[in-house]
């Protein structure tokens, strides 16, 4: 009997029992549409988490040496370790390709009648979201732009004489220049940071983050030394950008190799670590509940299954005749299991595809409820629920049909 | 006439040893030859039907051998015995056992898709059988649509339509009215006179004595084999 014939009988039993066949489908589609639900959403999440990590910067480092000592004024006393990390990272500079100590400047900036001192944070009124934010300042080194991927547009960057000699000079990035200079060109332009003249030599292309109003647009950045007139610690924090994500465990291990020859562990310690290692634990842990999510779900489609069994064991009974029929006149045992099989396999497809779609829903409700994305059910998760449905009704329905096939004909003609 | 059925000393016994042993069938021998009508009388309970079943291929004796043109059934699978109960046997049953889920057209086509014949070549020999049934109107309903004598000649297409070499027919009347039912030993009989051999199983002897040669059992034993009638 060919594969095209089988399945039209199928059909014609399934839709002969229309109302059984539905509650049948039933029992399967609520399992199907929660693990597609569950997997859909955590690989919507794990998609989310990649790009959120990849805007942040991917094969970053980060740096922090902290010190446990303190002066009466309960300031830290702790070294300026950044020196020698510079040197060292350009030691290694087939695995490294920057670095830069990533610290706030703590100073109110002014031009004319601009001031950072009372510019405010606007908000957007219905959203709540920040509109505009007063420029940030940071101290840098000259790599802090091959860090942060910042490309200049116009000016000079800062130098290693800059930071070496002190010199009050800063990079300024486009809203930044917009929000003190409106159309007029920065470069050359002196700004005041807490009264200290600082001549902008360098202004940065926009970069653009994805946030409404630009953050990464609206920064200045000063040589780090700069920190002696304008005060502050020595910086903890320092972004070394490694050259690859292959370079990226090796440099941290050598960074974290040479901070152990250097920091005093009684005085101070020091912290290596890495966004992607950061995006490897979430993953981690979103494939962790998904698991644990999935599992659950797995169990209502195993009791879906039994369901089926427990169907089909009904649907033999009821058929017993026809199969001693089907045998008399010729089927083989085959034929009779595939007939079972097939007719298993299409009520759980049927069931997996009214579960596709209720999941599909599920994974945009929850997208938008729990995250504010929308996550479309991926191909492979898509194909995959179907998939497990016929499978399903194949395992559940083979014993069934096992059964059916396995009727002596003369007795299963006598049935009624 | 070559031999198309030979059973040796056939025993069909069920729960046997134990107090509450059937023996269906004891001991029976019993040739059959091409082309031959022959019908086989007994009292219900008399082993009539069980020997059917296993000249049918539907069963497997407990004891003795059945050659079916010469080969044993025993030694044959269960996909052959399928193929043989497919292509060389069509069987007659009292309660017609059609598909009451499938259309006539459909019932009938049931043992040609087993075979698996083409859509287009299939149709014709569905089509022929039902014509030559005098039922071809009828190919869209279904076996409760139709009456009792309607329903059997759908069952006889059914049978005819591979074209078989032997018909089994089990109390092929035995539902039916009796002008119905000399319509269907006439068409039997027509099927004999074609070529066909024709098995009857009756417990009525007016209906045995139509048949060429009789063959009467009581007990699951043969106690008389009239031959062949010249």
């Amino acid at each position: 009997m060919n594969i095209l014939q089988s399945f039209k009988m199928a059909w014609r039993s399934i839709a002969g029992k229309r109302g059984r066949s539905i509650l049948t489908i039933l029992s399967i589609f609520i399992g199907i549409a929660a693990v597609m639900t569950i997997v859909s959403v955590m690989e919507g999440m794990k998609d989310y988490t990649r790009q959120q990590y990849s805007q942040m910067g991917s094969n970053k480092i980060t740096v922090s040496i902290y010190s446990w000592m303190w002066d009466e004024n309960g300031n830290s006393t702790g070294k300026d370790y950044f020196p020698d990390l510079y040197n060292y990272c350009n030691s290694i500079s087939e695995y490294v390709l920057g670095v830069s100590p990533q610290g706030y400047v703590n100073a109110t900036v002014s031009y004319g009648t601009k001031t950072t001192a009372n510019a405010q944070y606007e908000y957007d009124e219905q959203t709540g979201r920040v509109k505009s934010a007063p420029p940030r300042s940071f101290y840098a080194s000259d790599q802090y732009l091959i860090v942060n991927s910042y490309e200049l547009a116009k000016g000079r960057n800062l130098t290693l004489l800059d930071i070496e000699d002190y010199h009050q000079v800063c990079v300024i990035g486009p809203e930044a220049a917009n929000y003190f200079f409106e159309r007029m060109n920065p470069i050359g332009k002196k700004l005041l940071f807490n009264g200290n003249e600082f001549e902008v030599v360098g202004l940065l292309s926009p970069k653009g983050d994805g946030t409404e109003f630009n953050q990464n647009d609206n920064v200045i950045l000063l040589p780090y030394t700069t920190r002696r007139v304008l005060g502050g610690e020595a910086p903890t924090e320092f972004q070394v950008q490694a050259r690859d994500s292959e370079s990226l465990p090796i440099a941290m291990s050598l960074i974290g190799g040479f901070l152990k020859g250097l920091v005093d562990n009684r005085t101070g310690g020091y912290n290596v670590y890495s966004e992607s290692n950061w995006q490897q634990y979430e993953n981690q842990y979103l494939t962790m509940i998904s698991l644990v999510l999935g599992g659950i779900a797995a169990i209502s489609l195993v009791v879906g299954g039994i369901g089926i069994m427990n169907i089909m064991l009904v649907t033999v009974t009821e058929r017993t005749k026809e199969i001693g029929i089907r045998r008399a006149i010729g089927a083989q045992k085959s034929s009779i299991i595939s007939q079972f099989l097939i007719e298993a396999g299409m009520l759980c497809g049927m069931g997996g595809l009214v579960g596709i779609f209720f999941g599909t829903i599920g994974s945009l409700v929850l997208g938008n409820l729990l995250y504010h994305i929308t996550i479309w059910p991926l191909p492979w998760v898509t194909a995959a629920a179907l998939g497990l449905s016929i499978f399903l009704g194949l395992i559940f329905g083979s014993y069934p049909a096992w059964k059916a096939a396995n009727l002596q004909p003369v007795e299963a003609l006598r049935a009624e | 006439m070559a031999r198309l059925i030979e059973t040796k000393d056939v025993y069909k016994i069920y729960a046997e040893g134990l107090e509450s042993e059937v023996r269906a069938l004891d001991g029976v021998s019993v040739n059959i030859d091409e082309g031959e009508f022959v019908a086989i009388v007994g009292q219900s309970g008399s082993g009539k039907s069980t020997l059917m079943n296993i000249l049918g291929c539907l069963d497997v004796p407990t004891r003795g051998d059945y050659l079916l043109r010469g080969t044993d059934v025993k030694e044959l699978s269960d996909k052959r015995l399928s193929r043989i109960r497919n292509k060389e046997i069509g069987f007659i049953f009292q309660q017609y056992n059609l598909v009451k889920t499938l259309t006539v057209q459909e019932n009938v086509e049931l043992p040609l898709i087993y075979q698996n014949i083409r859509y287009d070549q299939r149709f014709d020999m569905v089509k022929d059988a039902l014509e030559k049934m005098g039922i071809a109107d009828k190919y869209k309903h279904y076996p409760s649509q139709l009456s009792g004598g309607q329903q059997q000649r759908v069952a006889i297409a059914r049978a005819i339509a591979t074209k078989p070499e032997i018909i089994m027919a089990d109390e092929p009347t035995g539902a039916l009215d009796s002008k119905t039912g000399n319509d269907i030993l006439a068409f039997l009989k027509e099927f004999n006179q074609e070529g066909t051999t024709v098995i009857l199983i009756t417990h009525d002897n007016s209906i045995a004595a139509q048949a060429n040669r009789r063959i009467r059992i009581a007990d699951g034993k043969i106690i008389e084999d009239t031959g062949v009638k010249q």
